[in-house]
């Protein structure tokens, strides 16, 4: 199919310094856990954007010092000429697909705990890192300013010799030129704070320095924060950033506009939970206000409708996308050729991000379980080679997310007949009710683009409100059985703080609840107070605290904890969330267990004193302990049936994914049925075959001798 | 209990159309094909009632070339017994359809005959009733709810506006079977295969006459006067509809 020619815009080329774009689609700089040290990894995930359409790809931040080592998080490094060569290999799979490569150079000042190299960061003021513990920095003097500019030039230097299009001097994020522009990280006296002049100083001049070294050659590109919402303090629109703007336009070639500092980089890598695609729009259009350069920045966009809208509105001449590239690297590819239908849209769940902020792994995507895995198991997102084992005919037994993205990949894969065999009357299990949760309503995407695509495949059967037992598996006359048949909630308090249930809780009780009992099967949660005790910590807990204290319940969550929800920090919906709950009066308990749940009172002790015990006078309770697997079937299938008996009704392949065989995130869910597809022809497609690992291979004979 | 039940394999449109260089088809790229969907909820309510006799035969009747029997396998995975399909290729018009149908459906002697209400390609709800005409059957449309006693059949006929009119028909009759009627089963992967084993008779027609009508031209229908076509992104798009609903309530 065509474009529709109301997306034309997208694609017209635009000119940033000595560069052209081949069209308005770029790929913001985004971590992936793969940094210099793993370049194969870095190298293919960059390319297959670049292969999808992109016609600018970016590193993630790329420290130009060991000053700014940001382990046990893993940035890209332009540190020596090794560093050259590993970044030289992306920027060439880029240009071999027609796209420019970009890199972020990046200092990060106290932010960068330097770990691994032990160094220590400087910074304009002496005042520890708000983002890290514990990491002070040392307080430049003028030589320090000129030798950390010169870091910038150097660097800029290297990333031209490693075939870098565009290079960044990167501010946003609290880092080191925006650090100078922000009085909440900038207390000098001397000309390099106090007016704005003197906090603009440190960038410009090294902005100058960069421009001269490498200029002629490589597009400039700053990145800058415009509202750091914090007041006085913080970065300001109409005080710092618009000025600054002004101050430096003539030698930038292209501005990258966000919003937020680092302890709170949620205002900007926004959860859909908060806000809606394009929330930075005012901020970016604020600059291309006072610019004569193009203006890039994000904005969570999938739609090309919103992303027409962002440039005819005058907002940005650029469309930036870090998570929807992601979740679809294809994007650009799929708006050209007009198959909207086939964009695979961020959910905005931030997991992505959870696995930086964790420091080390490499990215997930809910969406996308080939993110990150182009290089390491050699998965392509949009191609897939016939099964070895095609003439099978499978049956799947649950329609949630792994079983969905099984029966698409299995279905992509060219299987004969692929049966998706669900009890309820539509797909998505789990995820027919976590959207329905307070702000998550995006995830349902999940589901949506499943069914659109399974439904597209000839060879893949949905087939709803059929609920299979052993007999009717073992007779369904598939070659291959795969069970997916889920979790649940446990019913008895189980729990991972005490490995034991908790006296008293039992959710066949009308005041005793359980968060799918909730959302899936809308049993009433009595009375006016209700104790949440969440064991779980991520979303599940605090999104029912919400939820109930939105309907006028007196609500208080109760965690082991030291904190609710703590996976949430990682995600960055975490401070937004505490706002939440706050502004709802809902009722935090930490390091507290319940040791008795009766109907109307609750009992807890504080898990470092158990002597400490409190009484909860409550109407209902409900117990967001741990999860179950669901292996009824399986275990039936297994145990009672009998491999030999499913054998004997030709049964070959007999396995099972996803929660079913233990509870975990959706990202791992879909991922689970993605692998046992793209492997189904494998030996044991149970067991995972091995990736490719990156790393250091040592030859023993030569280091002995 | 014997039940003819008459199927079709109808083309499915995608999201873009082409037609063929005479314009008087879509061209078969842009095409899918699958079973008509009435004729899943027909297939379906002729093996419970025999089902519930007991004992009998579903016969399922198609007319068209061999790729039809794609359809007729689709019914015949669900439990239907056997299939006839009279051998006919390129396009009939409904009259044809139940002149070719006539012969098998007759010598079949069913207690019922069945066809869908209609077919989602062509919708013209024609077929069921000019086969009655050449059976002489008596015959019910849109039929709802089916009740067997002593050779009548008393049927739920849908009118419009949610009004159901209770027939007695005697039998041998022909019902042309509404969705909704029941909820169709789904054949397993086992019974998919057992189907591809199951006997397909193929026949010749007889006199076919010709078409009562001919396809001229097809074509995209041009905007008409009362359409406006809302340009722009999605939020000036949603301020307009918005503007226009207002208009139209005040």
């Amino acid at each position: 199919m065509a474009r529709d020619p109301k997306y034309d815009i997208l694609f017209e080329p635009i000119q940033i310094g000595p560069k052209t774009m081949k069209n308005r689609f770029y790929q913001i700089p985004h971590c992936n856990g793969f940094g210099s040290e793993k370049p194969l990894n870095q190298a293919y995930f960059r390319a297959m954007k670049a292969e999808g359409g992109y016609a600018a790809v970016c590193t993630e931040y790329c420290s130009i010092h060991p000053e700014s080592d940001d382990t046990h998080r893993v940035s890209a490094r332009l540190w020596d000429d090794d560093d050259i060569k590993n970044l030289g290999l992306m920027c060439d799979m880029l240009h071999e697909h027609g796209a420019l490569a970009a890199a972020e150079l990046w200092y990060g000042g106290p932010h960068a705990p330097c770990m691994e190299t032990r160094c220590v960061p400087r910074a304009p003021s002496q005042i520890p890192s708000d983002f890290e513990h514990l990491t002070y920095p040392k307080e430049m003097d003028k030589d320090d300013i000129r030798e950390v500019q010169g870091f910038y030039v150097d660097a800029a230097k290297r990333a031209r010799e490693a075939g870098f299009d565009i290079v960044y001097v990167y501010g946003s994020h609290s880092y080191l030129p925006q650090q100078f522009l922000t009085p909440y990280y900038n207390r000098r006296t001397d000309e390099y704070g106090g007016s704005f002049e003197n906090r603009a100083r440190f960038w410009r001049e090294t902005i100058e320095q960069v421009k001269d070294a490498v200029g002629d050659d490589c597009a400039i590109a700053v990145r800058m924060s415009t509202d750091m919402f914090m007041g006085e303090a913080g970065t300001q629109l109409e005080r710092d950033c618009l000025p600054f703007v002004e101050l430096v336009d003539d030698m930038v070639d292209v501005w990258d506009i966000n919003v937020s500092g680092i302890s709170e980089w949620g205002e900007d890598a926004t959860p859909s939970r908060f806000y809606p695609s394009g929330r930075l729009l005012p901020w970016q259009k604020a600059v291309k206000g006072v610019s004569k350069k193009p203006v890039l920045g994000v904005g969570r966009f999938t739609s090309p409708d919103l992303m027409v809208e962002a440039i005819n509105d005058g907002a940005l001449d650029i469309i930036a996308t870090c998570r929807p590239s992601i979740s679809d690297p294809w994007l650009p590819r799929k708006i050209d050729e007009g198959r909207l239908d086939d964009i695979r849209e961020c959910i905005g769940c931030n997991i992505c991000i959870s696995r930086w902020e964790i420091g080390g792994p490499p990215l997930i995507c809910t969406q996308n379980a080939t993110a990150g895995e182009e290089y390491r198991r050699g998965w392509h997102p949009e191609k897939f080679e016939k099964a070895a084992n095609a003439d099978n005919d499978v049956l799947i037994v649950g329609a949630g997310p792994a079983g969905m993205e099984c029966a698409r990949v299995l279905g992509e894969r060219g299987m004969r007949r692929v049966h998706l065999v669900e009890g309820q009357d539509d797909m998505g299990g789990i995820m027919r009710w976590i959207p329905q949760l307070p702000g998550l309503g995006e995830w349902a995407r999940v589901v949506n683009y499943r069914k659109i695509q399974t439904d597209k495949l000839k060879n893949v059967e949905f087939i709803p409100n059929t609920q299979l037992d052993a007999d009717g598996v073992k007779n369904y006359g598939a070659e291959i059985v795969i069970v997916a048949t889920g979790g649940y909630w446990a019913t008895d308090g189980l729990n991972g703080c005490t490995h034991d249930t908790i006296p008293g809780a039992d959710a066949s009780q009308p005041w005793c609840l359980t968060p799918e009992q909730i959302m899936a099967e809308g049993k009433a949660v009595p009375g006016d107070k209700v104790l949440i005790v969440d064991n779980d910590g991520y979303f599940t807990g605090v999104s029912l605290a919400e939820k109930l204290a939105e309907e006028g319940k007196q609500v208080t969550l109760m965690t082991h904890l030291g904190h609710i929800a703590p996976y949430m920090h990682f995600t960055l919906e975490a401070p937004n969330m505490h706002r939440k709950l706050h502004k709802l009066k809902v009722e935090i308990v930490t390091y507290n267990i319940p040791t008795e749940i009766a109907e109307g009172k609750v009992t807890s002790a504080h898990v470092y004193d158990e002597e400490h015990l409190t009484e909860w006078g409550v109407d209902s309770v409900v117990l967001v302990t741990q999860r179950r697997s669901n292996e009824a079937l399986y275990r039936e299938l297994k145990d009672s049936v009998g491999i030999d008996a499913l054998e004997g009704e030709g049964i070959t392949g007999f396995y099972r994914i996803g929660d079913c065989v233990a509870p975990r995130l959706v990202a791992d869910c879909i991922f689970d049925g993605h692998r046992i597809a793209r492997e189904i022809d494998s030996e044991n497609p149970e067991i995972p075959l091995p990736f490719k690992r990156e790393r250091h291979v040592i030859e023993r004979e030569a280091v002995l001798a | 209990m014997k039940i003819v039940v008459c199927v079709k394999q109808v083309a499915v449109l995608g999201d873009e159309v082409e037609f063929t260089e005479d314009e008087r088809d879509v061209d078969p790229d842009y095409l899918d094909f699958a079973l008509n969907e009435w004729d899943t909820y027909a297939t379906e309510e002729a093996l419970r009632l025999v089902e519930a006799a007991g004992s009998g035969e579903v016969v399922v009747v198609s007319v068209g070339d061999e790729d039809a029997e794609d359809a007729m396998r689709r019914c015949l995975a669900m439990g239907a017994d056997r299939g006839i399909r009279v051998e006919a290729e390129g396009w009939l018009d409904p009259i044809q359809v139940a002149r070719a149908l006539a012969e098998v459906v007759g010598s079949e002697s069913p207690d019922l005959v069945f066809a869908g209400v209609q077919s989602s390609d062509s919708v013209q709800a024609a077929t069921g009733g000019a086969l009655a005409g050449l059976l002489d059957l008596p015959s019910v449309a849109v039929v709802t709810k089916i009740e067997l006693a002593d050779g009548k059949a008393t049927v739920h006929r849908e009118l419009e506006g949610g009004l159901v009119d209770v027939v007695e028909v005697d039998t041998p009759a022909l019902l042309t079977i509404q969705t909704g009627i029941n909820e169709p089963r789904y054949a397993t992967l086992r019974a998919i295969k057992q189907a591809e084993e199951k006997e397909i008779d193929v026949r010749k027609p007889g006199e076919l006459g010709e078409p009562s009508y001919r396809v001229r031209k097809m074509f995209v229908p041009p905007k008409g006067e009362g359409a406006e076509m809302l340009d722009g992104g999605a939020a000036e798009v949603a301020q307009r509809i918005k503007e226009i609903v207002q208009e139209r309530l005040a």
